[in-house]
């Protein structure tokens, strides 16, 4: 973003901390004066205790409280991370433009907005934490053994659980953040938003179950399973967090392809969030040198 | 006023949207002093000060900056700049400062807001909120400063405040005469349809009429050579059935935008 893109201006890369830091501080500043994002969150709350309340697993223990809000959690983490970051770049243009004379670059600038909005992701955390707080107060039978062998019930399960709640939110968020660095308008972005909403969490199962026809053998599906966000998301759940409690039997996700799935689709969206405000500009601008080009041709 | 080798060099930039030509082999020199833009709606003002901050690339052409090596040569206020509105005034300004290792209180003081700093920007009176655009914009003390349409919606007060503020920064003497020979420090580049404080306070001018330069140079010299004494006159000379100058009735009547968080 330093300085004029076609001049001879070198401007002085100030400090990256520093400025990564300032755009942090400020995006964190925006999101905690929006009440917008702390509706969510109590909406998060409330849908997840009436789901406990109503599935009656939070009285047993933590993996039937898993069992219980793991549907909800796969439609509810996806919905409310694209809420948070579908808006994080869509930075009206005078803004940018005013930023963008100052030293620092657009990597700096979206790596900033990107952990402003992941410490935010974070504390959509919250409401699953007090759920899990309840459930070790109150459910029986006793659920403060730390579990060391399967089939035992523990709260290191939930906090495994909650780890993958967060690795769910991510791609989620990063992808919605494309979203605002393409969208020319605030309804454009939520237009945008609804389809990665969508496309995520219905069609990244039934793309994998369109495989399943296919020459693709059934050998490959725990990895096919994670290629998906919430198909990795389901696999290490199962994998790691019911499966623990119940007999041996693994094979539900590659864990690594799972992982690397939900880190990956994140990558992604950072990267390509990177590219749209770096080169979004650029391509207009090189389009109308070409367009410019031809008309000169044709009036010759 | 100094006129050596300019700051900014403008060579015969021409851009186009959709294959239209918004602005045509638009050529000059931004030397320090304040250098008025003027020219109907629709000219080309803003796309050139976009062009001259680097926000807009030239469909053909350079703009090339030859001043002082430091880490903000180019300061910019936008037409329709826009601040979160839940923030005040310091806030505001000390996310731009940050990005430069600098504190927001002296800008602050500077355009004369610091009783005003921990008031939210929404809670600021529009031209409260140009005199902190115009803060934010000096932050760094850039070489170059590029207004845009800065008086636009304000009462005769706030604009003449802010061509004194231009006239500060620039190193000139507030309300000297453009005829006036004067050291200049900085470049202040300003387009206004404020003709009566182009008058006043700028040394130079550049007259845009579809996309392309009606008239440039040194305010005198471009008034002798159009036979003419004011900048609305020479308005009237270069731009074919312009009656009257803009009304500042016309004007918009808030140009600078609030982004509350809540819409956000």
């Amino acid at each position: 973003m330093t300085g004029p893109r076609h001049g001879g201006v070198h401007a002085m890369t100030g400090s990256r901390a520093r400025v990564i830091g300032a755009v942090l501080r400020r995006e964190i500043a925006t999101i905690r004066r929006t009440p917008g994002y702390w509706i969510a969150s109590l909406g998060l709350l409330v849908v997840l205790a009436g789901v406990l309340a109503v599935g009656g697993g939070g009285e047993t223990g933590f993996v039937p409280t898993i069992v219980d809000l793991l549907l909800p959690t796969e439609l509810l983490v996806p919905v409310v991370a694209v809420v948070l970051g579908y808006r994080a770049l869509l930075t009206d243009a005078e803004e940018l433009a005013m930023i963008r004379t100052y030293p620092i670059s657009t990597v700096e600038y979206v790596c900033g907005i990107v952990a402003a909005r992941f410490a935010a992701l974070l504390g959509m955390l919250v409401p699953f934490a007090l759920v899990g707080g309840y459930v070790w107060l109150t459910a029986s039978p006793d659920t403060t053994i730390y579990a060391t062998h399967t089939g035992v019930d523990s709260p290191l399960l939930f906090v495994r659980f909650l780890a993958f709640v967060v690795l769910l939110g991510l791609p989620y968020l990063s992808l919605a953040m494309v979203v605002g660095a393409v969208a020319n308008s605030r309804r454009g972005a939520l237009a945008l938003a609804a389809l990665v909403l969508i496309g995520g969490v219905l069609g990244g199962d039934l793309a994998v179950v369109g495989t399943l026809g296919g020459d693709a053998g059934v050998a490959s599906f725990p990895a096919r399973v994670a290629i998906p966000p919430n198909g990795a998301f389901r696999g290490l759940v199962f994998e790691h967090v019911i499966g623990v409690a119940l007999p041996p039997d693994d094979g539900f996700v590659s864990s690594a392809a799972a992982v690397g799935s939900l880190l990956g689709w994140t990558a992604i969206g950072v990267g390509a969030s990177i590219a749209a405000l770096a080169f979004g500009d650029a391509v207009t601008d090189r389009l109308a040198r070409v367009r410019g080009r031809v008309e000169s041709l044709r009036g010759r | 006023m100094t006129d050596e080798r300019p700051l900014v060099r403008v060579d015969d930039v021409t851009r186009t949207y959709g294959g239209v030509a918004v602005l045509t082999d638009v050529a000059f020199d931004v030397r320090a002093g304040i250098t008025a833009v003027i020219g109907p709606n629709g000219s080309g003002k803003s796309t050139l000060l976009r062009a001259l901050v680097g926000d807009t690339a030239p469909t053909d052409g350079t703009v090339r900056y030859h001043g002082p090596a430091t880490a903000r040569p180019i300061g910019y206020l936008p037409q329709r700049a826009s601040f979160r509105g839940s923030f005040t005034a310091r806030e505001t300004l000390a996310f731009y400062a940050r990005l430069l290792d600098e504190t927001p209180d002296g800008y602050l003081e500077r355009v004369g807001l610091s009783d005003a700093a921990d008031r939210s920007v929404e809670d600021l009176s529009g031209g409260m909120r140009r005199l902190l655009g115009i803060a934010q914009a000096t932050i760094g003390d850039p070489p170059v400063l590029v207004l845009d349409e800065p008086t636009s919606g304000l009462d005769p007060g706030m604009r003449e405040r802010i061509f004194e503020l231009a006239g500060q920064y620039a190193g000139t003497d507030a309300g000297v005469n453009a005829t006036t020979d004067t050291e200049a420090n900085a470049a202040v580049v300003v387009s206004t349809h404020d003709l009566e404080l182009v008058d006043r306070y700028a040394d130079r001018v550049l007259c845009l009429r579809h996309g392309a330069v009606a008239a440039s140079g040194p305010l005198s010299a471009v008034y002798a050579d159009h036979d003419v004494d004011t900048a609305a006159d020479l308005y009237r000379s270069v731009v074919p059935g312009a009656s009257s100058v803009a009304d500042p009735a016309t004007d918009s009547a808030e140009s600078v935008h609030v982004t509350g968080v809540s819409t956000r």
